[in-house]
């Protein structure tokens, strides 16, 4: 465990130095190419550039640049952002509300739906349905996350009018009741999170399905049908626990990719998450935001891969007594 | 474990062979787009023309031939990910065989490979293209870069539990070289593993691709199926009039029956790779 803390803080510090030294590997400066007429849709004003200037230290040697990076980063210090003119963190943490709450709803919804249908088809397999729901999730899973979103738009969106087009909530709700507001926030997240419930659930059906396969097949689950067990306590009490095993580090290892699902799924609905914040921090060229957020974004993936990790040890004993 | 039964397990499976022949169609339309398309791609029509027989597609607000861009989005997408797919698993492979054998090395290397794979590789790639906007050649390059250490670290795992076959301690003791097992027998014995980790190594790159083409993250002038739907998701009316049929819905369900392809033809796959699969 400690050899693999080691290894997630290394990491964390090569991802962070890339992060200080990219913009600064970039012919020029990073203020060279804000300067750029045609490159820049929005000139700097001399106060922007002044504090950008500041930003970057670009006038102290590079080691010192470095050392200040890093102590703002300690201090939770992640610079001005150009485009909101006001500090990249509170910037992010305005946005993180939204980003945490359609990836949780979102994680929930899909690891609840693929277990229940990996399980399903486990029990099942060779069958037609068991055929069908391989079918369906491997198609619903190759559909790139903002063109399910863009068809879910015009589909439910524009033609039925079922849901919002965008956005996380109505402007003229802002004032309402709580529930009124909590009804409306949740039917702007329906679309949204249903595209990456869709885009998602077909890993988690397809691992939960291999794993219930292989367990089904072990010599306990023999044993356990032999002494009589009914069959739904040989599925749930048995066979499923222990297929959970790798899902746990399955759902880990793809929260990077839910997490750029999720900014794509956000820039598609204009849904004010921190992936929005991405795209209008590229176009806009607000260098300190767009480092803001990755830096923000790879320490919770990494953060989430070292919580699996643990999970993993303390759930399965074979791990734990090995380290 | 031959090349036999990898054409077998294709072959005898109805979803692989749809893939199969998906895929064999988008290659044939990319290899033959400079003839299929009706101009050359510089050249500009009337904009937002509904599709008719002179453009398949129609025409995009700027009148471009959307067929054409199409085409060329094949070309470019399946180029970009047979590239850098087949250089991730080249390299992967080689550093996969090599560490798994040669121990004392391999250690070190393959927590070079740990701490590759620990980093979240497409926030990362966001990051440097928003600095770079690449190209082409620039993608491939990051894709490449990404790619290899999840090859290398499964290819590892298998040489090291092949290497404790009795077999291989039988050759060993008849005194063949080192140069012989690892190319005479480990390296086969890995190969179905590392052609499962290509073939979902192709679908995760043209996926990537369109992802940052979408973001705005790529070259501009580069001409993909992620750069169309980019192009296109600018344009205000675009999901409130008719347009988006015939500007978003080709290169999107063609990225989408790209992946789709793939999937099937790894899942056929899969058993090769995880024996635990195959059926009693």
């Amino acid at each position: 465990m400690a050899a693999k803390l080691g290894q997630y803080l290394l990491t964390i510090w090569i991802v962070l130095s890339l992060n200080f030294l990219l913009p600064r590997l970039m012919p020029g400066n990073p203020l060279a190419q804000l300067d750029n007429p045609q490159g820049s849709p929005m000139p700097l004003s001399e106060e922007q550039r002044t504090r950008l200037m500041a930003y970057y230290g670009l006038d102290k040697p590079l080691g010192q640049q470095y050392a200040d990076y890093l102590s703002g980063l300690a201090r939770g210090d992640l610079g001005w952002s150009i485009s909101s003119n006001a500090p990249v963190l509170s910037v992010l943490l305005g946005r993180l509300r939204w980003t945490l709450l359609l990836v949780g709803t979102s994680t929930v919804l899909y690891v609840l739906l693929g277990i229940a249908l990996g399980s399903f088809s486990a029990w099942h397999r060779h069958s037609l349905v068991d055929g069908f729901l391989l079918t369906v999730t491997s198609v619903a899973g190759s559909f790139p996350a903002f063109f399910l979103a863009m068809l879910l738009i015009v589909v439910f969106g524009v033609r039925l009018g079922m849901f919002p087009l965008g956005g996380a909530q109505s402007p003229f709700l802002l004032q309402a009741a709580p529930l009124a507001r909590g009804l409306d926030i949740a039917r702007h997240m329906v679309l949204p999170a249903l595209a990456l419930v869709l885009t998602n659930v077909g890993e988690v059906y397809y691992l939960t399905r291999n794993a219930m396969v292989q367990t089904l097949g072990d010599t306990y689950i023999t044993v356990a049908r032999s002494k009589g067990l009914r069959e739904r306590r040989l599925l749930f009490g048995h066979a499923l626990p222990n297929a959970l095993l790798p899902i746990i580090t399955l759902i880990a290892l793809r929260f990077g990719a839910l997490v750029m699902g999720a900014v794509m799924v956000e820039v598609a609905f204009a849904y004010p998450g921190v992936g929005s914040a991405i795209v209008e921090a590229s176009v806009s060229r607000d260098y300190p935001l767009l480092q803001g957020a990755f830096a923000l974004i790879t320490v919770t993936i990494m953060g989430a891969n070292l919580l699996a990790d643990i999970l993993h040890g303390v759930l399965d004993p074979r791990i734990r007594h090995a380290a | 474990m031959s090349r036999y039964s990898l054409l077998r397990a294709l072959a005898s499976n109805r979803l692989s062979l749809v893939g199969l022949i998906l895929l064999g169609a988008f290659a044939l339309a990319a290899l033959l787009a400079p003839w299929l398309a009706p101009a050359d791609s510089g050249v500009t029509f009337a904009p937002l023309l509904a599709p008719a027989s002179g453009h398949l597609l129609g025409t995009n607000d700027l009148g471009y031939d959307l067929w054409g861009e199409f085409l060329h989005g094949a070309r470019f997408s399946l180029f970009l990910g047979g590239t850098a797919a087949l250089a991730s698993a080249a390299i992967g492979l080689l550093v996969g065989v090599v560490a798994g054998y040669f121990h004392r090395g391999g250690f070190w290397l393959m927590r070079l490979v740990d701490v590759l794979l620990c980093i979240p590789r497409f926030p990362l790639i966001v990051l440097m293209a928003a600095f770079t906007r690449p190209g082409l050649t620039t993608l491939l390059v990051f894709f490449i870069l990404f790619g290899w250490p999840s090859v290398a670290r499964i290819i590892y795992a298998r040489i090291r539990a092949e290497k404790q076959s009795e077999y291989i301690a039988a050759v060993q003791a008849i005194g063949a070289r080192d140069g012989r097992i690892l190319f005479r027998h480990l390296l086969p014995a890995a190969l179905p593993v590392a052609f499962v980790r290509l073939v979902a190594e192709v679908q995760h790159v043209i996926m990537a691709e369109a992802g940052l083409s979408f973001l705005g993250l790529g070259d501009p002038t580069m001409q993909s199926w992620g750069m169309t739907l980019s192009h296109a998701s600018r344009y205000p009316a675009l999901l409130l009039t008719d347009v988006w049929q015939w500007w978003v819905l080709p290169p999107g369900l063609a990225i989408t029956a790209v992946c789709v392809s793939l999937v099937f033809v790894g899942l056929a796959l899969d058993p090769l790779a995880n024996p635990r699969l195959r059926q009693e």
